[in-house]
């Protein structure tokens, strides 16, 4: 691989751009390389793009067998604001998952601390504690929490989705401990030597230190709100006012006479926030994931 | 915390005590501070349902009035008269069995080409993880419609193709399939946890295997496996536990493919595990009884069933991976 | 200084919220009106037409505001009575699922209301009577009934030299045969008469709306589940799978799947994709609004041929309409409740606008009912004495899950043994009915 190089100043040298046959050449290999991974990408990629080509169809032209949309109604994301009220299910989704993202954050940090950077008795305890409660399905206490919600008359509206939160979540408790393990206590030596109290350090040098991971559990925290639906489909059905994106567009079909139509450009629409949200925050996002493979 | 050697005599030792107590107090009381949020949140969202659900599983309640005690005839109905218990957890098996091993080959082979890529390397990451974004209501939905075998975009393409497509998510051999292909669709998370490791492997490994001869083949048996074998018991104890877990998806599925030959838009008929029980899994079960039903003793009966599988089956996965699980540095 | 400007906004804000509560109050006094909420399960056009009823009943009492809540199914109506958010007047369509509603207590027994009002349920007709009440405890009302029959495309029967709608099941068989056009390669382009259970409500797949038709018995002297017994349900089951086989089990899956919507205006006997089928009286109001122009017919839906005195009967069930337990608003819920089920004149306009079938005798020959000729045969299958609708038992409509459950794989073939499996179902039916009424599962 060489490139002309010309030198100008003393020791600079300046890269020429090699010529376009070269760089075509050298194009077609990489394809040549990559192919598989090229066609398994676009095989990936094919769900997406009939999602929106549907989305741009006509109703009876989404229940033909045409693949090709004809005209293009790009009228259709309007309807669907008509049809449904796509506003009030993303208020409601994104109260939902702000506030428990809030709530993870705020309950889980300070266990971590304590888990991770305090030597006490019982702690190994406690942290089998929080194992165990990983790997718990959740499937098998809805039943009594059920219960529990019914009977202090909050199922109906988001409590019962948002109150868990602030307790406590077994898997950003595990994630930020694991990675509050890996600051040097020198940092933390060292504050404490200026005289800060544990809770100054914690607020102070842990949380700076450990930016990426607290980044991490708030994304992980964000997208599983957005995305759930089984905690909604059991304490919100019967409220339309309260309900979430997801259970909105499940129901959605339902609502007016299946337009298929429609319906994929609702999909595309409840799909766009946590793929913007990838687009801006895509460095924390695989580093996230990352962190929770690596570590766990 | 250094001892200074104490010459002075017993008042002074009694003053360091008390000091000792007081800084530990205050520690224990810090701590109990710290751990109060998990330590509520455990007892009340945890340890609370897990008794409860015990106790339920006694009792017929319906939340109209209060639970009726009946001993074990929720038990004996679930293992000897319901119909439904045996093809709930053949489902789920399938899904333990066929679909989570497919997860992680799918994502460790799409991993494995994407760290040999040279070019676009975060092009392709973003490509194979854009879909394990999408909500999986938004996914199912989006699946069924192109999995119609009518006029779906899948079954038009094979078509034109000259290849009968099968009837994907309205056939009963076909549906858990379609599950899965949605499912490798969306595999994303784990790919990328693939990729870091993979990466991460030690390169001098790799050339010594170089050197002493080994193929590209047996590079990955005897160097990229075992480094990465934290990660493969990490990717296949998550992925099963979801597959127990396995409700969403279930759920949109039957509701919109029974729908398109629909009833009307109220459900006078239960649609759960369309079409013929083939996507009524264990979850799917419980909801319907606990949720539809509103047996909620005999839901109760099901959690506990499940919580014992699910416990058995983590601890069995994990103490079976000590024979091919290496840790890097550990004495094994 | 920031301190006091904090007051300040905190002192504004609470004589604000007192003003508000104040002004808010005093209206509360002077008109009283306190809001009752209704569920309904119908949505679109005919939710249009119950808000247009329930509106005239709100004008005349100023006491009560009414709001109306559509699209509502029994899965909602059970979660919110378990959990406390009830509304003030609950309806259902699952006219089978009284008994497990009664039993329960979810729908407050209305006999003292009904005494208190000196209300004699006899002017309900006897099929309305009985699925609105389990075992003498009266829960619901009936408003407005559902009867199924047949539907029929003149210009298709005219094209094929059919000279009448077909009276017994053989002479469906053979009209259908006639009828379906295939394509090229082999997929479905007309279907005759299509079978297949799940397919648009006619072919529920608990077979409800086949039973009548067959005089199907579905419990015998002793109260015992009688599927296996009772040989009309293998004359049945086996008419059914012989027409979907002749048809191709998956061309008939291919042909359901690209199907439109059953409430939708691609309805595919509304656009001549099928030529015949089984439906509910209120398809005549759907045509008329989607599809003015349609030449069919109706009739009674054809019999077995074992059985043709049957002939004029038909499946018949209907909303039910009661008041949840837990519900604030007693008094104001059952006058509306009061209105709805017992006054001619909310019965006859709703069912003119809905085709629906009016449940009182004195609203069934009432003047306001505006005359069709479609709409004329379902009331006479209605008044038909063999006309049935489901057993209601304690289950509620859950022996409906398993009869579906096997009946669908019957459908595909994948049932084996007729006999031994309706027996097993039997069994099933049994067990399943004893835990619901002993207080076990399910």
């Amino acid at each position: 691989m060489s490139t002309a190089s010309v030198p100008i100043a003393a020791g600079t040298l300046v890269r020429r751009k090699p010529p376009w046959a070269v760089r075509r050449r050298r194009f077609l290999v990489a394809v040549a390389d990559h192919s598989l991974l090229i066609v398994v990408a676009i095989i990936f990629l094919t769900p997406f793009a009939f999602i929106v080509l549907t989305s741009l169809m006509t109703n009876e032209q989404a229940l033909s067998s045409h693949l090709w949309p004809s005209p293009f109604r790009w009228h259709n994301y309007v309807d669907v604001f008509r049809e449904a009220p796509i506003w009030r299910w993303a208020i409601n989704t994104f109260l939902y998952s702000v506030l428990a993202t809030l709530g993870v954050l705020c309950s889980s940090i300070p266990v971590a601390y304590a888990l991770s950077r305090i030597r006490w008795r019982g702690r190994d305890l406690a942290f089998a504690t929080v194992l165990i409660a990983l790997m718990l399905p959740p499937v098998v206490s809805v039943v009594p929490l059920y219960v529990m919600w019914a009977k202090l008359h909050l199922v109906g509206n988001l409590g019962p989705l948002i109150i868990p939160n602030w307790f406590g979540d077994a898997f950003s408790i595990f994630l930020l401990r694991q990675f509050f393990l890996t600051i040097p206590e020198e940092y933390l030596d060292a504050a404490r030597v200026d005289g800060c109290g544990e809770l100054r350090i914690l607020a102070t040098v842990v949380l700076r230190l450990a930016k990426p991971a607290i980044a991490a559990v708030a994304l992980f925290s964000f997208l599983y709100t957005f995305n759930d639906f089984f905690l909604p489909l059991l304490y919100l059905r019967e409220n339309p006012s309260h309900w979430v994106l997801q259970i909105g567009l499940s129901e959605f079909r339902s609502l007016h006479q299946v337009q298929w139509n429609l319906t994929m450009a609702a999909t595309l629409l409840v799909m766009a926030p946590v793929i913007i949200l990838f687009f801006l925050a895509q460095k924390a996002f695989v580093e996230g994931v990352t962190l929770t493979g690596v570590k766990g | 915390m250094t001892e200074t050697a104490v010459t002075a005599g017993a008042p002074f030792t009694a003053e360091r005590r008390r000091a000792r107590h007081r800084a530990a107090w205050r520690r224990r009381r810090l701590v109990l501070m710290l751990m109060s949020p998990w330590i509520v949140g455990f007892c009340v969202f945890f340890g609370y349902p897990l008794v409860m659900s015990v106790y339920l599983s006694f009792t017929h309640y319906d939340l109209l009035s209060s639970p009726k005690w009946i001993g074990w005839a929720n038990y004996k109905y679930l293992f000897t008269e319901d119909p439904q218990v045996g093809p709930a957890v053949r489902n789920t098996l399938w899904l333990i069995l066929i679909m989570v091993p497919l997860q992680v080959l799918f994502a460790f082979g799409v991993a494995t080409m994407v760290a040999r890529a040279k070019r676009g390397v975060g092009f392709f990451r973003t490509v194979f993880y854009l879909p394990a974004l999408a909500p999986p209501v938004a996914a199912t939905m989006a699946f069924v419609y192109l999995l119609n075998p009518a006029t779906g975009p899948v079954n038009v393409i094979l078509g034109h193709l000259g290849v009968n497509g099968p009837l994907w998510f309205q056939s009963p051999q076909w549906s858990k399939p379609s599950l899965t292909l949605l499912s490798i669709w969306g595999v994303g998370n784990l790919m990328i946890i693939f990729l870091a490791a993979i990466l991460d492997a030690p390169q001098q490994l790799y050339e010594s295997a170089e050197l002493d001869g080994a193929g590209p083949i047996q590079r990955m048996r005897w160097v990229t496996l075992p480094t990465i074998s934290p990660v493969i018991l990490f990717s296949v104890v998550i992925s099963v536990i979801a597959a127990m877990q396995y409700f969403t998806q279930a759920y949109v599925a039957a509701n919109i493919a029974s729908g398109q030959a629909s009833q009307a838009g109220d459900q006078t008929v239960n649609n759960l595990g369309y079409p013929e029980g083939s996507t009524l899994f264990y979850p799917v079960l419980l909801y319907q009884h606990g949720f539809r039903f509103f047996n909620m003793g005999y839901a109760s009966a099901l959690s506990v069933l499940l919580l014992i599988v699910a416990f058995t089956v983590t601890v069995l996965i994990i103490r079976n991976s000590r024979r091919w699980v290496h840790y890097a540095g550990a004495v094994k | 200084m920031r301190r006091g400007v904090i007051a300040a906004i905190a002192l504004a804000a609470i004589l604000a919220a007192a003003a508000g509560a104040t002004a808010r109050s005093a209206a509360h006094a002077g008109t009283k009106a306190d809001t009752i909420t209704v569920w309904v399960g119908w949505s679109a056009r005919e939710l249009a037409g119950f808000k247009k009823v329930v509106a005239e009943y709100d004008s005349k009492h100023p006491d009560v505001n009414v709001k109306v809540v559509g699209g509502i199914n029994d899965d909602k109506i059970t979660a919110a009575i378990r959990s406390g958010n009830v509304p003030d007047v609950v309806s259902s369509f699952t006219s089978a699922n009284v008994g497990s509603y009664c039993k329960s207590g979810a729908w407050v027994d209305l006999k003292p209301f009904l005494s208190k009002d000196h209300l004699d349920v006899n002017v309900f007709p006897k099929t309305s009577q009985y699925y609105t009440q389990y075992n003498g405890k009266r829960c619901a009302l009936p408003f407005l009934a559902d009867v199924y029959g047949f539907y029929y495309n003149k210009k298709m029967f005219q094209a094929a030299g059919i000279k009448s709608p077909p009276k017994t099941m053989s002479e469906l068989t053979a009209d259908a045969k006639k009828l379906t056009k295939r394509n090229q390669n082999g997929s479905l382009k007309v279907v005759g008469y299509n079978p297949f259970l799940g397919f648009y409500a006619g072919n529920v797949p608990d077979l409800s709306a086949y039973a009548p038709l067959f005089g199907a018995k579905y419990t015998d002297a002793g109260g015992h589940s009688a599927l296996s017994k009772d040989p009309a349900w293998s004359r049945l089951l086996k008419w059914q799978k012989n027409l979907v086989d002749w048809y191709g089990y998956k061309n008939l899956q291919k042909f359901n799947a690209g199907a439109a919507d059953e409430f939708s205006a691609s309805h595919a006997f509304e656009i001549g994709k099928v030529a015949m089928m089984i439906d509910g009286e209120w398809r005549v109001a759907f045509i008329q609004a989607e599809h003015p122009g349609l030449a069919y017919g109706t009739a009674p839906a054809p019999v077995d041929d074992a059985k043709k005195n049957l002939y004029g009967a038909g499946y018949v069930n209907g909303t039910i309409i009661g008041i949840p337990k837990g519900v604030k608003h007693k008094d104001q819920a059952w006058a509306l409740l009061k209105y709805l089920t017992f006054n001619a004149h909310p019965l006859a306009q709703f069912s003119n606008l809905i085709r629906n079938v009016p449940t009182t005798k004195q609203s069934l020959n009432s003047k306001e009912i505006k005359p069709d000729a479609h709409f004329k045969t379902f009331l006479t299958i209605f008044a038909n004495p063999s006309s049935k609708t489901t057993p209601i038992t304690a289950a509620g409509n859950a022996y409906g899950t398993l009869i579906q459950a096997f009946a669908v794989k019957w459908q595909a073939g994948h049932a084996g043994d007729l006999h031994a499996g309706l027996q097993k179902l039997d069994k099933q039916i049994d067990a399943q009915l004893k835990q619901a009424q002993a207080g076990g599962v399910p």
